[in-house]
């Protein structure tokens, strides 16, 4: 390597062309080569995790082997591209709307600058558009007139390692998140393109670890982390006597107890990790508080459906698990914790996979009589219904000022915002637990919101930084919030939020916290017969 | 016209080269440089004003400390991005280049080259700074790394997690990680 004196850099710095050479381009997209390097990949799938997975029924995994992104040889099967121009076909037959979004994209570019990859990056695939182009081209060499005859010219290309390359490079830097598609004037999709890419990727065993060991655990033991229904039922009784030690409330939840009325079921990071744990202890104090009959279940132990991210057969397995489970117990219906896209799979999926669920009774809130007819097909509340309607028919008592030390904002989460248009509750319950709370700017939040960055299994160590600069825009308006009104707390309803934005503000505001929104229920919450320690930090204080 | 007063009075073309020529190593900028939406454009929005504040304060002969809230809205950005360090810093150092080809694009400030020594001394001063915060940056992100690999999932998944124990026994082998 040439070593350049430092009189001769000082006058390249002064004189010469930019340092900063080489991002403009040059070519067109379909020519640049994507190129991988630590820090912009997720690992990929363990080889015995993809083989375990490929063993059980109703889902399919094949082609588990050793390989590496930054490889040229990713080891793909002889017939790679058979497997993935069959593997299209057979989705353009299936699934009617992935033939509309390929065909009506008149790419009018409402998008392009809409989603958090893009700000973050300035990389145009990374534009919904783009991106969706990396799929299209190939469908429009393939399976249309045009394209055949046009090639090129059409935007069609034909299939090849390269593009291959392409698509596990940026189907892993979409979260599914959906803002985009808020902003279509077609309504197409986005995170349904970045699903079928990666089902394909799948075909030919592309994947990341990060999604299939989480997977891999669900379909195993029941949920995320592999707990056994001893772990996961010790981990709670755990939380229990921190309640009591900090509240002096007895909190005695039941587990897998046939004949509940009600099967609540949450993210187990609620369970075993913090932020999260603080969320859980709302929720079974607001439980005690009410004397609901309900019961946990080991085995339903996720809301979280990995499988969203991965196939359609795999997300409706994980997803038939918990009403297999809700109609093993006999319960009447399923409440649900702070998650994000088990909302989604719930109430966009489940009733055309696992529907109609009746064996179960339109959810009826035992506390208050108010049946919940939005959740009429899929027969499962959200916990901020459920606690908004308790509020408003006055059934709990709450004292706004055990959260004097939280100057809140509210983070709407992609899922239960876009998904399942879930605005208006939290804020009405924010409203009753703490003195103050502000909105960000417009453009970042309720269906505009910007997503954490980190979501569909992207929320693994090794692409931090690309996880950093995805979520910059939603940091960049907690910021805001924070310098204007000096914000310390952001609240939000999904467990990958609260672990990932807490490594996104420690990034970029450090100065907030994350925290559910049950949490904050928890620590406002006057039940009788308590004898509550002076808890400065509400549930988190270390008495 | 002393230097700092023809700088200032050139504010204007220095700092839209400078922000421009900026943005421009961003593959696809021109959304960076068209939307002035703070949350619509975070990047662009960001990079502009703290460049725009770093410039009025290396004018101001401002103190180091006052440097310090305009770089990070630059720095802490561009260290997560796909640049090497140098291309991650070298916009601070790059006024130095634009500040010379404002100056001698117009014949009645030509004369001033000869006296930015001074000027360039701060514009170093600046861009060390920005080293250090660049660095900060990196360090904060394997912290974060570290923070959610001893708080996260790998002790629950591969530890003492009974079921965990008992895929091993399955399997004969421990995972490979």
């Amino acid at each position: 390597m040439a070593v350049v004196k430092v009189d001769k850099l000082a006058r390249s710095v002064v004189e010469g062309p930019s340092l900063m050479t080489g991002s403009i381009p040059t070519k067109p997209w379909m020519e640049i080569p994507v190129k991988f390097k630590p820090g912009n990949y997720a690992y990929t799938t363990k080889p015995d995790i993809l083989k375990y997975l490929d063993s059980q029924q109703g889902v399919s995994f094949p082609n588990a082997r050793e390989w590496n992104p930054e490889d040229d040889d990713w080891k793909l099967p002889e017939n790679w591209k058979e497997i993935i121009i069959n593997g299209l076909a057979d989705r353009l037959d299936r699934f009617r709307s992935l033939k509309i979004f390929m065909d009506c994209c008149v790419r009018c570019g409402a998008c392009a600058d809409k989603c958090h990859f893009f700000l973050g990056t300035g990389d145009p695939k990374n534009m919904p558009v783009l991106r969706a182009e990396l799929l299209r081209s190939v469908y429009r060499n393939d399976f249309t007139l045009a394209g055949k005859l046009l090639g090129k010219m059409a935007g069609a290309r034909e299939m090849t390692v390269g593009v291959l390359k392409e698509w596990f490079m940026y189907a892993y830097q979409c979260t599914e998140c959906r803002r985009c598609s808020v902003f279509c004037p077609y309504g197409i999709d986005t995170a349904e393109i970045t699903m079928m890419l990666r089902e394909l990727l799948h075909l030919v065993g592309c994947g990341i670890n990060w999604a299939m060991e989480p997977v891999a655990n669900s379909n195993r033991t029941g949920n995320h982390m592999g707990l056994t229904p001893q772990a996961f039922k010790g981990n709670i009784d755990f939380l229990c006597e921190d309640i009591e030690n900090l509240t002096g409330v007895k909190v005695n939840p039941t587990f897998n107890r046939k004949g509940a009325e009600i099967l609540f079921i949450t993210p187990s990071a609620d369970v075993f990790a913090e932020p999260g744990l603080f969320t859980c202890m709302g929720y079974l104090l607001l439980f005690e508080a009410i004397g609901l009959d309900y019961t946990w279940s080991t085995y339903a132990s996720e809301g979280g459906n990995f499988g969203l991210f991965t196939s359609n057969e795999m997300m409706k397995k994980l997803n038939g698990k918990m009403y297999a489970e809700a109609k093993r117990l006999g319960v009447k219906w399923i409440l649900g914790g702070e998650c994000g896209h088990m909302w989604r799979v719930v109430h966009q999926y489940m009733n055309t996979m696992n529907g109609p669920a009746d064996f179960l009774e339109v959810p009826r809130s035992p506390i208050t009589g108010t049946v919940f007819e939005n959740a009429k097909a899929t027969k499962m509340v959200h916990i901020s219904e459920f606690t908004a309607d308790l509020i408003k028919n006055g059934k709990i008592t709450l004292d706004k000022s055990r959260n004097s030390h939280v100057k809140a904002t509210w983070h709407d989460s992609c899922n239960t915002a876009r998904a399942m248009g879930l605005l208006e509750e939290p804020r009405y319950i924010l409203d009753h637990v703490v003195d103050q709370w502000w909105e960000m700017p417009e453009n970042t939040i309720r269906e505009k919101t910007f997503c954490c960055g980190s979501g569909t299994a992207l929320n693994t160590d090794e692409i931090m930084e690309l996880r950093m600069r995805a979520g910059l825009p939603r940091a960049n308006a907690v910021r805001y919030v924070h310098e204007k009104h000096g914000v310390n707390h952001l609240g939000c309803v999904c467990a990958i939020d609260r672990a990932t934005l807490t490594t996104l503000m420690n990034y970029w505001v450090p100065e907030v916290t994350v925290c559910g929104l049950s949490e904050l229920v928890g620590n406002a919450l006057v039940i009788e017969g308590e004898q509550r320690q002076e808890l400065d930090e509400g549930l988190r204080t270390l008495v | 016209m002393n230097l700092i007063e023809t700088l200032k009075s050139k504010r204007k073309q220095i700092l839209s080269t400078w922000v421009d020529r900026t943005l421009d190593s961003y593959v696809s900028s021109g959304f960076f440089k068209r939307s002035r939406d703070k949350f619509a454009n975070p990047v662009g929005v960001n990079i502009r004003e703290g460049l725009s504040s770093l410039f009025d304060l290396l004018l101001s002969k401002a103190p180091r400390e006052e440097y310090l809230a305009p770089l990070d809205q630059v720095i802490r950005i561009r260290a997560v991005q796909e640049f090497t360090p140098a291309q991650a810093v070298a916009p601070i150092l790059e006024l130095k280049w634009v500040v010379r080809q404002v100056l001698s694009a117009d014949k009645n400030t030509r004369h001033l080259l000869s006296e930015l020594d001074s000027f360039d001394c701060d514009i170093d001063r600046a861009a060390l700074a920005a080293f250090d915060m660049y660095t900060a940056c990196r360090e904060q992100l394997y912290e974060n790394r570290i923070r959610e690999l001893k708080s996260g999932s790998y002790i629950l998944t591969d530890s003492g997690c009974p079921s965990s124990l008992a895929r091993r026994g399955i399997q004969d082998k421990p995972p490979v990680h």
